[in-house]
């Protein structure tokens, strides 16, 4: 049991379902209560598409004996292929609930759809309760893609899978076509974009590729690595964020296939002259803009890292603290983050990420909605690059690649103009060390420890905000109205 | 006018979206998910999709966990701390359905120990329907909510005596009109009569329209004005002799908890619509013993929204129903001149609603349980003016070259009492000509 202020990673459930909905042909039917249908409305309102989801629901509910109305699994995966004649994948995700009510796996044979092969049906049976949602997406990507994926010749001409982030994404969208861009640059064609926009006919033909490039680890890993195995394709896994990482990736999959190594070299010097702002943004700077700085980083797996090594390598800030949600990717977050900051960290409790953060007294804070509180707790710029996001704009934008380098060196220029000791006191207040009297403490003491975090940051906040030297009892109380 | 059960799978927005409205509602409310991760997720992030401007998150999460359920009062501990670190709480809801069970832990005792630890009322909120009704509706949470306040009212009031409740301490607008009250007035009879509904706005509204034919308003659920002592203090009393009325047609367990006390629950039309609104105040008051007529104000009414209607008339409406107060809806929609030609309904209740079921008309296709995909080829096929219709079928519909508004956009306007009927018709009127303007550029 544990009690908490907010929740980073949705259920197993909703990242079967973000994987689903991010492809064609591809249906899921979600068992779950009555109580828990929402993806329609949550996929409305942030894809804003005009497409309904693909997915429908099987409720679990008391059915009267010989009804033919929905709630029996069999039935509603059958009625899907014939609802929906061009469905080539039927899968299968349950809720927490409905995996609690213990129903076996169906065992069911899917009618014909209009192409007269019956689609393949994924069950999911690893689901479990308490699976987050990342780890789902990336078992339910690799049973699709094991579902399909069918020994094939390499393509005459080299070409790529690039594996990104599933829909709802921050910009998934345009970190595929940034990558494609760039792609394009070396000659090299992508052979499929998985889990957005692909088709199961993309996903039969992926062993044609030379290499999977895969952008999204969280989403892709278990499916590039089945890929590898099975076909031996080979993967690229460097975060491609920033120039470096970018040029980086550019050069493996150059040599993955086969082009001779001048001609990568001379489109990563293209890029670097045209595109890509980053090293131009940290060469034109002085050094004072950057010396001392502080960056804190919380979010997912790939974003978190990839900009962690952007900015300590590339632009020189140091990082005070950089931790990720994906408490099953802890061995690995751990290993990469420990080369570029002394303060890695897993954390899945919004007020203990919140502590940590702003133990490391940072100036700069990127993460994910919910640390921006926290940014406005300490008077500090934040970057909300991390998901998950809660803004979906219509004009998406790459942090990826050599354009989503630019746009990191604008977000950087913006939070970190004023140097910082210019930021005086008035307008930023120092973000701690507000003394608290003696009496405050006791009350805050009183307070379990899963709201002390931000009951102290609200208190200190109302301090400032009055303009007071130190947090007393009155102050304390009268924050927490 | 025919009533068909279609036996789909109707698009309802979960009803644990509303989660975050109850301490908006009810200041001083500790709400508290307790359950799976699913559930705090979509309690969570659903309210935060649907509605960014919602102030930052005053919920709670308690996600337990399935190989190891809590022990016997480690939750109603974990409550307990937890009203510790929050300021004032008057009230704790832990909202909890069927996965807390399915894991083998009693919440309501967690909640009775927590109660009697707390002194305060710690109520259970169960957000899936009851096995008999099945399907659920968006609402359902707050029908919950209500029902839970009703137990928490008193079951009488300890003394009527004017002198035992200081006007002061009513607070706001109804302690304003029953301050008055006590004034000799002979025209005002003294049979206490609560509402039952979550708008505010509308318990203000229907509280003086009800004042205006002399019937005494004891109070609302939840109080119209909350104060910062007890929930139960700022509440009527509900129980044997008194009259509740309630303002939406979907509170059934709201209802039946209020009539499980003894207290007559009156049933007529939801005060929707110019007609609604004129019935469940002639209604109300006969429920007390006053014999009002208010044709001439529904009169009054129906004439001043004449320029509205001229726009109304003719229109083909098409309501796809996730909350349950689309019979209402439409039965208003079509006394002002609108062809309604579907009306949706995640289930029926057939006794809550048979009023506005009679009085909807000849004509109408009542579907319960409709099927989601079901309906958007219907719509297709009939090519209405208007779709009022649930978050999930309105972008899809939206794209389809249909013109919608969702029963939230409803919700937030105020549909109840004669000004909530103005309300409607204007906001069609506006979304007609907003469309007509779009329409008209060259793009």
């Amino acid at each position: 049991m544990r009690l908490l202020r907010g929740i980073y990673e949705g259920p197993g459930s909703h990242g079967i379902l973000r994987v689903v909905a991010s492809m064609h042909d591809v249906w899921a039917v979600l068992r779950a209560l009555p109580s828990e249908g929402y993806f329609q409305a949550l996929h409305g309102a942030w894809t804003r598409s005009g497409e309904p989801a693909p997915v429908s629901v099987s409720p679990v509910w008391e059915k009267s004996a010989g009804s033919r109305e929905p709630g029996d699994v069999d039935r509603d995966l059958a009625a899907v292929v014939r609802r929906h004649p061009r469905t080539e994948a039927v899968v299968l995700a349950r809720s927490e609930a409905a995996l609690l009510a213990g129903e076996p796996t169906p065992v069911v044979t899917l009618p014909e759809n209009e192409t007269g092969r019956s689609p393949e049906l994924v069950t999911c049976e690893w689901e479990r309760v308490g699976m987050g949602e990342a780890e789902a997406s990336d078992l339910a990507l690799a049973d699709i893609v094991r579902a399909h994926a069918r020994p094939a010749e390499k393509s005459a001409t080299p070409t790529v899978n690039v594996f990104g982030p599933p829909v709802f994404g921050p910009g998934a969208e345009a970190e595929y076509d940034e990558v494609e861009r760039m792609l394009s640059l070396l000659g090299i064609e992508v052979n499929a974009r998985v889990p957005l926009g692909a088709s199961a006919a993309h996903l039969r033909r992926l062993p044609r590729a030379w290499a999977n490039v895969l952008l999204y680890r969280e989403t892709g890993d278990a499916a590039t690595l089945y890929l590898q195995d099975k076909f031996g394709t080979p993967r690229v896994t460097t975060p491609m964020i920033g120039a470096a990482s970018t040029g980086a990736v550019l050069r493996s999959i150059g040599e993955l296939c086969g082009l001779d190594q001048g001609k990568a070299r001379r489109a990563v010097w293209s890029e670097l002259a045209t595109t890509a702002k980053l090293p131009w943004y940290a060469r034109l700077q002085p050094p004072e803009t950057f010396r001392g700085r502080r960056v804190a980083i919380f979010g997912d797996f790939t974003y978190t890292l990839g900009l962690g090594y952007a900015l300590a390598r590339e632009v020189g800030l140091e990082v005070g603290a950089c931790g990720t949600y994906l408490t099953h990717l802890e061995r690995d977050f751990l290993f990469h983050a420990s080369t570029f900051t002394d303060e890695a960290f897993v954390a899945d409790d919004p007020e203990r990420v919140a502590d940590r953060l702003k133990n490391s007294e940072p100036d700069l804070l990127i993460g994910t909605y919910f640390e921006e509180e926290i940014a406005d707790s300490l008077g500090i710029p934040f970057l909300p690059f991390c998901p998950p996001v809660l803004r979906h704009p219509f004009v998406q934008q790459p942090l990826m690649g050599y354009r989503g380098s630019s746009l990191l060196a604008d977000a950087l220029e913006d939070a970190l103009r004023r140097p910082k000791q210019e930021q005086s006191e008035e307008e930023n207040p120092p973000p701690t060390g507000l003394p608290w009297t003696d009496e405050a403490l006791d009350d805050l003491e009183e307070i379990p420890a899963f709201l002390r975090g931000r009951t102290r940051r609200l208190a200190e906040e109302r301090a400032r905000a009055v303009r007071s030297g130190e947090v007393t009892r009155k102050i304390l109380e009268s924050s927490r109205d | 006018m025919t009533i068909l059960n279609e036996s789909g799978v109707p698009d309802v927005l979960s009803p644990l979206a509303a989660a975050r409205s109850l301490p908006a509602r009810l200041p001083g409310a500790l709400v508290m998910v307790v359950g799976t991760r699913t559930e705090a997720y979509l309690a969570q992030t659903l309210s935060a999709a649907l509605s960014p401007d919602a102030a930052r998150d005053p919920l709670h999460y308690m996600i337990l966990d399935a190989d190891k359920p809590p022990e016997q009062g480690q939750m109603a501990s974990r409550v307990i701390e937890t009203c510790a670190g929050v300021s004032n709480p008057r009230i704790v809801f832990l909202i909890s359905g069927r996965s807390a069970e399915m894991m083998g832990v009693d919440v309501r005792f967690e909640a009775r120990v927590a109660a009697r630890r707390l002194e305060l009322p710690v109520m259970v909120l169960d957000p899936d329907p009851d096995p008999r009704s099945r399907s659920c509706l968006s609402t359902s949470l707050e029908d919950r909510a209500l029902a839970a306040l009703v137990e928490v009212c008193r079951e009488s009031a300890p003394d009527r005596k004017p002198a035992s409740v200081p006007a002061s301490k009513r607070g706001g607008f109804l302690g304003g009109f029953l301050g008055r009250d006590r004034a000799p007035d002979r025209g005002v009879r003294r049979s206490p009569v609560a509402l039952l509904g979550t708008s505010r706005g509308a318990a203000v509204d229907l509280s003086a329209d009800l004042r205006r034919v002399g019937v005494e308003v004891s109070g609302s659920v939840p109080a119209i004005e909350p104060s910062s002592g007890s929930v139960a203090g700022e509440m009527p009393p509900i129980g044997e002799g008194t009259v509740v009325a309630p303002l939406d047609p979907h509170l059934t367990a709201a209802c039946r908890t209020a009539e499980g006390r003894g207290a007559k629950v009156v049933r007529t039309l939801s005060p929707i619509g110019v007609d609604g609104t004129a019935r469940f105040i002639q209604d109300v008051a006969a429920a007390v013993g006053i014999s009002v007529s208010e044709m001439g104000r529904a009169r009054e009414a129906w004439e001043s929204l004449d320029p509205l209607r001229n726009r109304i008339r003719g229109k083909r409406v098409f309501l796809a129903g996730d909350t349950g107060f689309e019979l209402a809806l439409a039965r208003f929609l079509a006394d002002a001149g609108a062809l309604v030609i579907e009306v949706g309904t995640p289930r029926l209740e057939r006794r809550a609603m048979s009023s506005d079921l009679h009085s909807l008309g000849a004509g109408v296709d009542v579907v319960e349980s409709p099927d989601g995909w079901g309906q958007i080829g219907r719509i297709d096929a009939a090519r209405p003016d208007v779709v009022i219709c649930s978050q999930g079928l309105y972008i899809p519909l939206v794209s389809r070259g249909h013109l919608c508004r969702t029963s939230l956009d409803l919700r937030r306007i105020g549909i109840h009492g004669y000004e909530g009927a103005r309300r409607v018709l204007d906001l069609l009127v506006q979304t007609f000509e907003r469309a007509e303007a779009l329409d008209a550029l060259d793009l």
